[in-house]
């Protein structure tokens, strides 16, 4: 792909993901914002893509937008949807919410100016793979070299984390035996 | 690299303002929850920006890592949302002000 056409490719799933995410917290039904997210992670997927991250590419379809995002909609289904879409969709405190994503969002737009990426790591960063002349790091070898290397003992972790997580689901969503 | 660095990281910035946005505003615990999932989206995508551009796999093993966590969060509390409905059908966060019932 010629560095044009990856680039407008980038700007446009970001454009996409941007305003699928607007439309996500902002409409009245739930299922249209589940539907929205999805677009939404289909979007951050192809901009993976283009980050020459395959693997979370995949993951991001496969885990988020086909594993979490349909339990989402399942769960959903135990809402009462016609109030819930007669209920107003926002709390009495939105406006404040808008100043506080609104002054995040700048905060974290300001502070990538801090970060030496314009010309230091961007610059750093190119000029040692242009020196041995190499395909990026971050391919799916290199993922699982890291992973089962130095990332051992966090990935069995992570495997408790959701065991810990899957038992603790059960546990809640339990149904109470009668008499307790 | 197709685009500097700052504009991935400006992108992470807008969508995790969404995100906490739609947390904070809506009124509905499981719409919360996938504000949630939009911010950890945003962070994914500053990981994996940061990944490519420090030319180090790392990165993406902590977006998996996040997308693990995502995945446990998302388990927990769905069940949680499960049992509220159960006791109370129809409450929303300001409803849930005695932290017992």
């Amino acid at each position: 792909m010629t560095s044009l056409t990856a680039q407008a490719a980038f700007y446009s799933m970001a454009v996409a993901s941007v305003a699928s995410a607007l439309l996500a917290v902002t409409r009245k039904n739930p299922v249209h914002s589940m539907l929205w997210v999805l677009a939404l992670f289909l979007h951050v997927a192809g901009i993976f893509l283009l980050l020459d991250a395959e693997f979370l590419a995949v993951v991001q379809v496969i885990v988020y937008a086909g594993a979490i995002l349909i339990f989402y909609l399942f769960v959903l289904m135990l809402l009462d949807l016609p109030g819930e879409v007669g209920r107003p969709r926002f709390g009495r405190h939105w406006p404040l919410a808008a100043a506080a994503g609104l002054s995040f969002g700048a905060l974290a737009w300001l502070a990538r100016f801090g970060t030496p990426a314009k010309d230091g790591v961007d610059a750093a960063g190119e000029a040692a793979r242009a020196a041995t002349e190499r395909s990026p790091r971050g391919g799916l070898a290199d993922i699982g070299l890291e992973l089962f290397g130095p990332f051992a003992l966090p990935f069995e972790i992570a495997s408790l984390v959701l065991l810990a997580a899957i038992i603790g689901a059960v546990v809640l969503a339990r149904r109470r035996a009668a008499g307790s | 690299m197709i685009v500097p660095m700052g504009v991935v990281l400006g992108l992470s910035a807008v969508l995790f303002g969404i995100g906490v946005f739609g947390f904070l505003a809506r009124r509905n615990v499981i719409l919360m929850l996938v504000s949630t999932e939009i911010m950890l989206n945003a962070v994914n995508l500053s990981l994996a920006g940061f990944s490519r551009y420090l030319d180090d796999p790392s990165g993406q093993i902590l977006a998996l890592f996040v997308i693990a966590v995502a995945a446990a969060e998302a388990g927990v509390g769905l069940g949680l949302v499960i049992a509220l409905n159960r006791n109370k059908p129809g409450a929303g966060p300001a409803d849930l002000t005695e932290l017992k019932w």
